[in-house]
């Protein structure tokens, strides 16, 4: 990609203590695209999302937000950002729309017809000018959203946007995402524990696991073609794949063959031929949830950093 | 800024407790005026001292007062007008305001301001410390407004509720004044330092009014630095109710050490100039003024800094 990044995270450190909490994370972030951030507890998912809005100082490193620093020109990289950080708490004393209505008189030039479109966008209209002490959490995430939207940021962080939102309400906010990404060149970043709801919503995902970032794939690419053979013997079934230089691995006592489907017949016969007795063969899907078990160690808590 | 203080006064109205302060502040200061007229009614019903048998006998006392060598400067300055507005009175016969009149609670309206400090501390202790227990803070400052601007707005909102509550207390002890004593005759005397005039009892009432507010304007900023630094509106209120009760005490228990003239209680009432009552009698309104300046700054900076360069994780 050889586009100008839109959110560039530079050596971004935090020691809180003696424990390095993040330790020299380096990201870029592009215009219309959706990254997933992902990892287990304790990562530092957070930390870094809270660092790259202001709300925490880094160690070391910084952020730059379509070529502004956020620790040194804050306001003016700030102004491009919309931010939902865990759940939107909101002043449960006034209506939504007076929550609407303060946060825009903290940016520049939003007018009530602005706050109206928005609260449109998020299907709120009906509600909007009850006190948000009544509301649902579900409808409390879309007024979270709408104050994120309000200034038409150009880049979108969220931190677990679809938390208490129902199965109908995430599929809708997805799609919204998507659509914002698409036509209006938003970048946005994402965290969540929702693998499966990343996989649906990202085109890239990062993954963090004890303050570093481990790896960073686009979504296609996690889809590669595999294929499970069920086969006895299994020594020779294996002896026989690998020698023809398929990249074989065990798994469920069988075969897990990476391999292109046109192949899968040439490596039959092969088979059948070696006497290998085959009881089944069938496509293998790994979810995003195996591979992320797989890369971040089983997911277990952050290692204590203690000695 | 504008915009930001509109944003904290409309949250500020919009909480009940700001509404019940208000009302409570007012039923306060009626029913207390109510109560005083009913125990003076039923104790001084065959009262018959005549005013000049009062100004003689004041009078008497702050000449015994002027004996006192130790008196401070400001202090005998005080008492030897009150000596030259008595003689004036008795030997032109201008009587003065009875002492349940509409005219004298105006006058001493500033002695009720202690609820105001009171009422002030509430809001000012919470004004930040409540972003922090409701988690809106996150969503507060993550906008393109640096952190200094919008303390300052919580700041400058916390002291226009305080003049606001200030506002109804000398509104509310006038008309209190009004409807139990009613408007008496009389007239108001003030020394000049040369000579007695006549002069205003609203003025007389304002100033010292503004001079007690000085005091609100301390605490209040006592309690919004707690508030800030400890993120604990309780603490803060605590601590601050706690002090207004007990650093005035401990003026008396510091009266012998040089150190009580720094220190911050000896100087937060500014009225003390006015009304003869000195703890402290060495010292002078110039001091005060600079004593309260630098704790004043001192209080900001710790707010500004405590709020500027925290990490926000609540």
């Amino acid at each position: 990609m050889s586009e100008q990044a839109l959110v560039q995270i530079k050596n971004l450190s935090k020691t809180i203590g003696k424990k390095e909490i993040i330790k020299n994370l380096n990201l870029d972030l592009y215009k219309g695209q959706i990254t997933g951030f992902l990892g287990p507890n304790g990562a530092g998912k957070t930390t870094t999302i809270r660092m790259m809005v202001g709300l925490m100082k880094p160690t070391e490193g910084d952020v730059l937000i379509d070529g502004q620093s956020v620790k040194h020109h804050f306001e003016e990289s700030i102004e491009k950002v919309g931010v939902i950080v865990e759940n939107p708490e909101m002043y449960k004393y006034m209506s939504g729309y007076k929550n609407l209505l303060h946060f825009s008189r903290m940016h520049k030039g939003i007018s009530k017809k602005r706050i109206d479109e928005v609260v449109q966008q998020v299907g709120m209209q009906n509600r909007i000018k009850e006190k948000v002490g009544s509301y649902s959490l579900g409808m409390r995430q879309r007024l979270g959203l709408a104050q994120a939207l309000l200034h038409n940021p150009k880049f979108l962080i969220l931190d677990e946007p679809t938390n208490g939102l129902d199965p109908a309400g995430i599929r809708e906010f997805r799609l919204y995402l998507q659509k914002i990404a698409r036509e209006n060149g938003v970048a946005v970043f994402v965290s969540s524990h929702l693998l499966s709801e990343i996989e649906l919503l990202c085109d890239r995902i990062a993954i963090i696991q004890n303050g570093e970032l481990i790896d960073i794939k686009n979504v296609k690419e996690l889809q590669q073609s595999r294929f499970y053979f069920k086969a006895e013997p299994l020594a020779q079934a294996e002896e026989i794949l690998t020698g023809i230089g398929f990249p074989v691995s065990r798994h469920d006592g069988g075969l897990l063959v990476e391999t292109e489907p046109e192949h899968v017949p040439g490596a039959v016969k092969l088979l059948v031929n070696a006497d290998v007795s085959i009881f089944a063969i069938q496509p293998f899907q790994a979810t995003l949830e195996d591979q992320f078990l797989e890369m971040t160690g089983g997911g277990e808590i952050a290692q204590a950093h203690t000695k | 800024m504008l915009k930001l203080i509109q944003n904290e006064w409309m949250k500020l109205w919009s909480r009940k407790s700001t509404w019940i302060i208000i009302i409570l502040l007012a039923v306060i200061l009626l029913s207390s005026a109510a109560i005083t007229k009913w125990v003076d009614n039923s104790m001084n019903a065959n009262n018959t001292e005549t005013w000049q048998q009062v100004e003689t006998a004041e009078m008497a006392y702050n000449l015994s007062m002027l004996e006192d060598s130790n008196l401070g400067d400001a202090q005998r300055e005080y008492f030897e007008g009150e000596v030259a507005i008595a003689e004036h009175r008795l030997e032109n016969d201008v009587a003065p305001y009875e002492y349940n009149s509409m005219q004298q609670t105006v006058i001493e309206s500033h002695v009720m301001m202690s609820l105001v400090t009171l009422f002030t501390v509430i809001v000012a202790g919470g004004i930040v410390a409540a972003e922090f227990s409701q988690g809106t803070i996150k969503m507060l400052l993550t906008r393109p407004v640096k952190r200094w601007k919008i303390l300052s707005s919580k700041f400058i909102t916390t002291m226009l509720y305080a003049l606001l509550l200030a506002i109804v207390l000398f509104i509310f002890t006038a008309l209190s004044g009004l409807i139990f004593y009613g408007i008496s005759d009389g007239t108001f005397l003030v020394w000049n330092g040369s000579e007695v005039v006549e002069g205003s009892f609203w003025l007389e009432g304002l100033k010292l009014a503004a001079l007690s507010f000085v005091n609100v304007l301390m605490i209040g900023t006592f309690a919004f630095m707690l508030g800030t630094a400890f993120r604990s509106s309780s603490l803060a209120i605590g601590l601050s109710i706690f002090l207004l009760f007990t650093g005035v005490q401990a003026v008396f228990l510091l009266e012998n050490y040089e150190i009580v003239k720094y220190y911050l209680f000896t100087h937060t009432d500014l009225t003390q100039y006015y009304t003869g009552f000195m703890p402290v009698g060495d010292i002078t309104m110039t001091l005060s003024v600079i004593v309260l300046l630098v704790y004043f700054v001192i209080f900001m900076a710790i707010s500004y800094l405590t709020f500027g360069k925290r990490d926000v994780t609540a």
